[in-house]
C-alpha cells in the first residue's frame, strides 16, 4: 500500500490533475453519491490512488506505519498525525473537533498509548505503530469495544465516537480502578457534545467485565 | 385520524441501523469528503468587532508555497441576498454574503478566503494576508434591558387580562431579573463545506439540519437554479440548532470551487466556531408573579431582552411556553432586542423555552419559597384545563403526572424545605424541581418508499439524522407498515434531491416523517398488490387489487394465510425489480385556527451536593419524566434525554461565551476555556416516559425529543443550588464566587 501498484507512484493528496481527468471522476462520484445508499459511501482510498502524482515543492517524504500497513507519502512538514491520517492517507474515521488537544474526537493509539493525533507532528511518527478506528474493525467485523458502544447506544451523532471508542480500548489495559467513577473520570478527556456519557460508562463496563 | 396503537416495531427498543458504521469510522460526514485535485480554503478573520478595512495586502499570501488564489471583495465573484424567507424556504440568520462590503460588524467577520494544495498552506498564507482596519469601538456590552432597543419598545408577544392591577393587588409577589450569558453550541463537528462544480451543478457536501433549505439559499447566493444544485448531509456531528441554516464559510467554498473548478475543503477552526455560525444570544429577563395566599397565580408578566448582530433580527422569543404553561387570568410577554457587535445568534437546542423557563420556574420557586409552600404543590395548583393563551384544548397533556411521578422516584416526600437542612455523608444536599414543556409539531414533508425483488425496502426523505436515530426512525415505520424486518430496510437520507423531508430542528422529524412514510409505504404496498393481480403466472392474476392484502412482508387474500406469497416472490413473477410509492403529508404549524395546544410536557428534579469547605458544588442526581407522546425508540429517546441532562449542567453550571468589552472578540474561544459537562460531571440520571401517545399529532402518536430535556434542568439546578446554600443565582452560570458570598435570608434576597 505504500504506492499506487498502478502508477508505482506514492499517494499523496497534494496531486493535481487535467481538469479533463477531474471532470469526469467529479461527475461519477456526484452520480454515485446521489443515489449511494447509507452505507456505500464513497471509497476515499480509490479516489487516492486515481489522484497520485509525485512530490510537491514544500512537501517531505514520510513513511507512516498505519494499522500494520505502511504509507510512503509526502506531507507538509507541519501536517499534524491527524491532517496527515485524514487528508493524505484519507482514513477519515478519526475525527477533528479542536485541534488543540482539548475534545479528544482525533485520539489513535501510537504504540498502544492513546493520544490526541491533533497534537502531534506526523513527520516525527515514523518509527512508530499507529492504531486508528479503521485498524479496530469494520462495519461488518466489529472489536469488542465498538460492538459494546452499539449495543449500549454509546454515542448519538456519532462524531467522537472513534475518539471515544480509541480511548476506550487504550484506558481498559490502563491501571485504573473498577468502579463507574473511574471510567467517567479516565474518559473524561474525550467530550461528547451529545452527553452519552451514561452510556459510554456502560459500553465500557461491559467491555470490562468480559476481559 | 388514523389510531395505530398495536406494533411489534413501534415503542421497541431497536439498535440503531447506522451504528455499525459510526463506531468504525466508515460513516462518511461532511469534511470525511475527499476528491482528486482537492483544494483546501481558510478564511481570513477580522481582528475588529467593529469598523471598515481600510486595506487589504494579499501579495505575500500569494507568493507563497501551494497557494492557488486568495479571494477577497473585489475578486471573489457574484454572491447575491437571499430573497425573504416563508415558511421552511430560504431560511438564513446571516443575510449578508460572505465580503459584501469592506464594513466589520463582528469580530471574526470574513474578509477574504486562502485556497492552497495543503490545508497547512491555506492557513500559514491565511495568516500572512496584511489586513489593516479602520477600528471603532466595538459594543459587545452584555448588559441588555435598559439600554437601547433595536426595537423602540419591547413587542407584545401574548397578552390577556391585565397584569398591572393584578400586580399592585397581589398578596405575594416575586419580580427577579434573571440574564443567561451567550452560549455556543459547539457541535464536536466543526462545520464544514466540501463544494465540487463541474461546470454546472454544484454538488455541496454540508455539515447542515436542513438540506433542502441549504440548497435553496446557496442556488439563490450563487445565482443558479435550484436544480443545479445537490446538498448532501449524510451524517451530521450533530448541530443544537447551529447548523439548521447555512453560514457563510459554505457560500465561500461553493464560491471558491466555482472560480476556480476544482473541489474546495472549508473546514472551520474551533475559533470561528465562536465567531461565525451562531449562538444562543445573551438573554436579560424580568418575571414578575402575582399570586394568592393559596398559591393560585393571578398574574405573570415576562419581558426579555436578547441581543441581536448589527445587520440582522433574531429574536430568541422567550415566551414560547409561559403563556400556556400556568393558569392565570392575567399575563403579559414582552420583548425586545438589543443590537451589539457579535456574529448572528441563532436557534440553540429549545430556543426561547430553554431561557425562558430557566426564568419562569426560577421564579416559581422563589414564589413558593415566599408562600412556605412545597414547589411541586405549587405548580400543580396552577395546572390550566386549557391553552389559557388560544383557549383551545391541549392535544395530550400529562403534567401532573410529570411531577407527581418524579416526585415518587425522586423521594421528594423526603424533602425537608429549610435552606441546608438536608445533610448526606457530611455534604449539604439541595433538592430543586422545574416543570418544563416544548412545542410539538408536524412540517410539510415528503418521503418515498421502494418494495424490492430481492426481498429489502428502501425509504427515501430529504431529512437527516443529527444523532437523534432518524435512519432506525423511518427503518421502524416502514417496518411496521410492510412486516419486513429492520434490517431488510435501506435509509436515505441527507440528500436534497430527495423527497423534500423536514428540517431536522424543532424536535419535529419523527412527528413530521410518521404520516408520509406510512403513506408512501401503503402506496407502495398497493402497488405491489396492482403487481400480483396483473402479472402473467402471478397466482393472484385476475383478482382484483382489493381482495388481496399485503402483511407480514407477503401478499395474500385477505384473512388467508395459507395464500400468502412473499414480496420477492411476485416481483420476480412479474420480473420487475421494484415498486415504489409515496406519501405527503401536512404541517401543523402556522395552522390558522389550530384545534388543539400540541405540547410535550416534563419535569425535572436535581440533587447538588455543596461542601462549603472546599467550595464543591456537584449535581448528583437528575430524575426527569417526559409526556413526549408514544416513545418511538426508547433507546436513542433516553439516550437523548440523558443528553440534554448532561447540556443542562453545562448551562447552569460551566457555559459561557466571554466577549471582550474592548476587541468584542469572544475570548474563551476554544474547548478548555469555554467549559462543558464531561464524563466526571455527569450525575446518577432516572429517565421516565410517560408514553401516551398522542394520536390527534399523527397515526402514531409520537411527538419527538430532541429538545425537552434542556427545558427547565436549569432551573432545577438553581433551585437545589438555593436549598442547599441559601443562596439564589438569578444569573448563569452559577459560579463559585457565588456561592462564596454569605448567605442572605429570603426578605433581604
Amino acid at each position: 500500500m505504500a504506492f499506487d501498484e498502478k502508477e508505482n507512484k506514492p499517494k499523496t493528496s497534494l496531486g493535481r490533475l487535467s481538469r479533463r481527468s477531474f471532470l469526469s471522476q467529479a461527475g461519477a462520484m456526484t452520480a454515485a453519491a446521489a443515489v449511494a445508499p447509507l452505507a456505500s459511501s464513497p471509497s476515499p482510498a480509490q479516489t487516492a490512488k486515481a489522484d497520485a502524482t509525485p512530490a510537491f515543492p514544500g512537501t517531505v517524504s514520510v513513511t507512516l506505519r498505519v494499522n500494520g500497513e505502511s504509507h510512503a507519502i509526502q506531507i507538509d512538514p507541519r501536517a499534524t498525525l491527524l491532517d496527515t491520517l485524514r487528508e493524505t492517507i484519507h482514513l477519515t474515521g478519526t475525527k477533528k473537533g479542536c485541534d488543540h488537544g482539548q475534545c479528544g474526537a482525533c485520539t489513535v493509539h501510537v504504540n498502544g498509548r492513546r493520544i490526541n493525533s491533533c497534537l502531534a507532528l506526523a513527520a516525527m511518527q515514523q518509527n512508530a505503530e499507529i492504531t486508528t478506528i479503521e485498524g479496530l474493525g469494520g462495519p461488518g467485523k466489529l472489536h469488542p469495544m465498538q460492538d459494546a458502544f452499539v449495543e449500549h447506544d454509546g454515542f448519538q451523532c456519532g462524531y467522537c465516537t472513534s475518539g471515544q471508542i480509541m480511548s476506550a480500548v487504550a484506558m481498559v489495559k490502563e491501571p485504573w480502578g473498577k468502579t463507574d467513577g473511574d471510567v467517567r473520570e479516565a474518559m473524561s478527556g474525550n467530550i461528547c457534545r451529545c452527553g452519552a456519557y451514561p452510556n459510554i460508562v456502560a459500553a465500557v463496563q461491559a467491555v470490562r467485565r468480559m476481559s | 385520524m388514523d389510531q395505530i396503537s398495536e406494533s411489534k416495531i413501534i415503542g421497541v427498543a431497536t439498535r440503531r441501523v447506522d451504528g455499525p458504521l459510526k463506531v468504525s469510522g466508515a460513516a462518511m460526514y461532511a469534511s470525511d469528503h475527499h476528491f482528486p485535485g482537492l483544494l483546501f480554503a481558510w478564511p481570513v478573520c477580522a481582528t475588529i468587532a467593529k469598523g471598515s478595512i481600510s486595506s487589504l495586502d494579499t501579495a505575500e499570501a500569494e507568493k507563497m508555497t501551494g497557494v492557488v488564489a486568495v479571494y477577497h471583495r473585489t475578486n471573489i465573484g457574484p454572491l447575491y441576498r437571499v430573497p425573504p424567507a416563508s415558511g421552511f424556504s430560504l431560511i438564513l440568520d446571516e443575510k449578508r454574503p460572505p465580503l459584501e462590503d469592506d464594513e466589520i460588524r463582528y469580530y471574526g467577520q470574513y474578509v477574504a478566503v486562502v485556497v492552497a494544495n495543503t490545508v497547512e498552506q491555506a492557513r500559514a498564507a491565511a495568516e500572512s494576508v496584511k489586513v489593516t482596519y479602520n477600528r471603532e469601538k466595538p459594543d459587545a456590552d452584555s448588559k441588555l434591558r435598559g439600554s437601547p432597543l433595536t426595537t423602540e419598545k419591547p413587542e407584545e408577544k401574548s397578552k390577556r387580562g391585565d397584569t398591572a392591577a393584578a400586580l399592585r393587588s397581589a398578596k405575594v409577589k416575586v419580580d427577579s431579573i434573571y440574564t443567561i450569558p451567550a452560549e455556543t453550541h459547539n457541535p464536536i463537528e466543526l462545520h464544514a463545506s466540501v463544494a465540487v462544480y463541474d461546470g454546472q451543478k454544484f454538488t455541496l457536501y454540508e455539515t447542515s439540519q436542513a438540506v433542502v433549505n441549504h440548497r435553496d439559499v446557496l442556488a439563490q447566493m450563487l445565482g443558479v437554479p435550484p436544480e443545479q444544485v445537490q446538498v448532501i448531509t449524510r451524517f451530521l456531528g450533530s448541530g443544537f440548532g447551529g447548523k439548521l441554516w447555512p453560514w457563510p464559510q459554505s457560500a465561500l467554498a461553493a464560491a471558491c470551487a466555482r472560480n476556480l473548478r476544482r473541489p474546495v475543503k472549508l473546514v472551520v477552526s474551533r475559533q470561528m466556531m465562536f465567531q461565525s455560525v451562531g449562538h444562543r444570544p445573551a438573554i436579560e429577563q424580568r418575571i414578575q408573579l402575582a399570586a394568592d395566599l393559596d398559591g393560585r397565580l393571578t398574574a405573570i408578566e415576562q419581558e426579555y431582552v436578547n441581543h441581536t448582530s448589527m445587520l440582522d433580527d433574531y429574536d430568541e422569543g422567550c415566551g414560547e411556553i409561559t403563556p400556556f404553561i400556568y393558569s392565570t387570568p392575567n399575563l403579559l410577554v414582552t420583548g425586545g432586542l438589543a443590537r451589539r457587535n457579535v456574529g448572528n445568534p441563532t436557534a440553540m437546542r429549545g430556543p426561547g423555552a430553554v431561557p425562558g423557563l430557566f426564568a419562569l420556574e426560577s421564579a416559581m420557586d422563589e414564589l413558593a419559597v415566599s408562600l412556605k409552600m412545597d414547589p411541586v404543590q405549587l405548580r400543580l395548583k396552577n395546572e390550566p384545563e386549557i391553552d389559557e393563551s388560544l383557549k383551545i384544548p391541549f392535544s395530550s397533556r400529562h403534567m401532573k403526572e410529570c411531577l407527581t411521578t418524579g416526585a415518587e422516584r425522586f423521594g421528594w416526600a423526603n424533602r425537608t424545605a429549610e435552606v441546608g437542612s438536608m445533610k448526606r455523608d457530611g455534604l449539604t444536599l439541595g433538592w430543586g424541581v422545574a416543570a418544563c414543556a416544548w412545542l410539538a409539531a408536524r412540517t410539510e414533508t415528503e418521503a418515498s418508499v421502494e418494495l424490492k425483488q430481492d426481498g429489502t425496502a428502501r425509504v427515501a426523505c430529504g431529512t437527516q439524522d443529527i444523532g437523534g436515530g432518524t435512519y432506525t426512525v423511518l427503518a421502524q415505520i416502514v417496518s411496521h407498515e410492510t412486516g419486513i424486518p429492520v434490517g431488510k430496510i435501506d435509509v436515505v437520507l441527507g440528500d436534497s434531491a430527495l423527497p423534500s423531508g423536514p428540517i431536522s430542528g424543532g424536535s419535529w422529524v419523527t412527528a413530521s416523517v410518521t404520516p408520509a412514510v406510512l403513506e408512501a409505504a401503503r402506496n407502495a404496498g398497493q402497488r405491489l398488490l396492482l403487481t400480483a393481480v396483473k402479472s402473467e403466472n402471478s397466482p393472484f392474476k385476475g383478482r382484483k387489487p382489493g381482495e388481496l392484502e399485503f402483511v407480514g412482508g407477503m401478499v395474500r387474500l385477505k384473512g388467508q394465510a395459507q395464500s400468502a406469497v412473499p414480496m420477492a416472490e411476485v416481483l420476480r413473477i412479474a420480473k420487475i425489480n421494484s415498486v415504489a410509492g409515496t406519501g405527503k403529508s401536512a404541517g401543523t404549524l402556522g395552522a390558522a385556527k389550530p384545534e388543539f395546544s400540541f405540547h410535550s410536557y416534563g419535569a425535572q428534579f436535581a440533587e447538588v451536593t455543596w461542601q462549603p469547605e472546599i467550595a464543591r458544588l456537584r449535581v448528583n442526581r437528575v430524575v426527569t419524566v417526559i409526556d413526549a407522546g408514544r416513545i418511538m425508540n426508547p433507546r436513542p429517546a433516553r439516550n437523548q434525554i440523558e443528553g440534554a441532562v448532561v447540556m443542562g449542567i453545562g448551562m447552569a453550571l460551566f457555559e459561557e461565551t466571554m466577549y471582550d468589552r474592548r476587541s468584542g472578540a469572544p475570548v474563551n474561544n476554544n474547548l478548555a476555556d469555554y467549559v462543558m459537562a464531561v464524563n466526571a460531571d455527569t450525575p446518577q440520571i432516572d429517565v421516565a416516559f410517560l408514553d401516551y401517545p398522542d394520536y390527534k399529532l399523527n397515526a402514531l402518536g409520537v411527538r419527538g425529543v430532541g429538545e425537552i430535556g434542556l427545558a427547565g434542568i436549569a432551573a432545577a439546578i438553581t433551585s437545589a443550588v438555593y436549598h442547599a446554600t441559601g443562596i439564589r443565582v438569578r444569573d448563569l452560570p452559577v459560579r463559585i464566587e457565588d456561592l462564596l458570598a454569605m448567605p442572605r435570608s429570603d426578605s433581604a434576597d
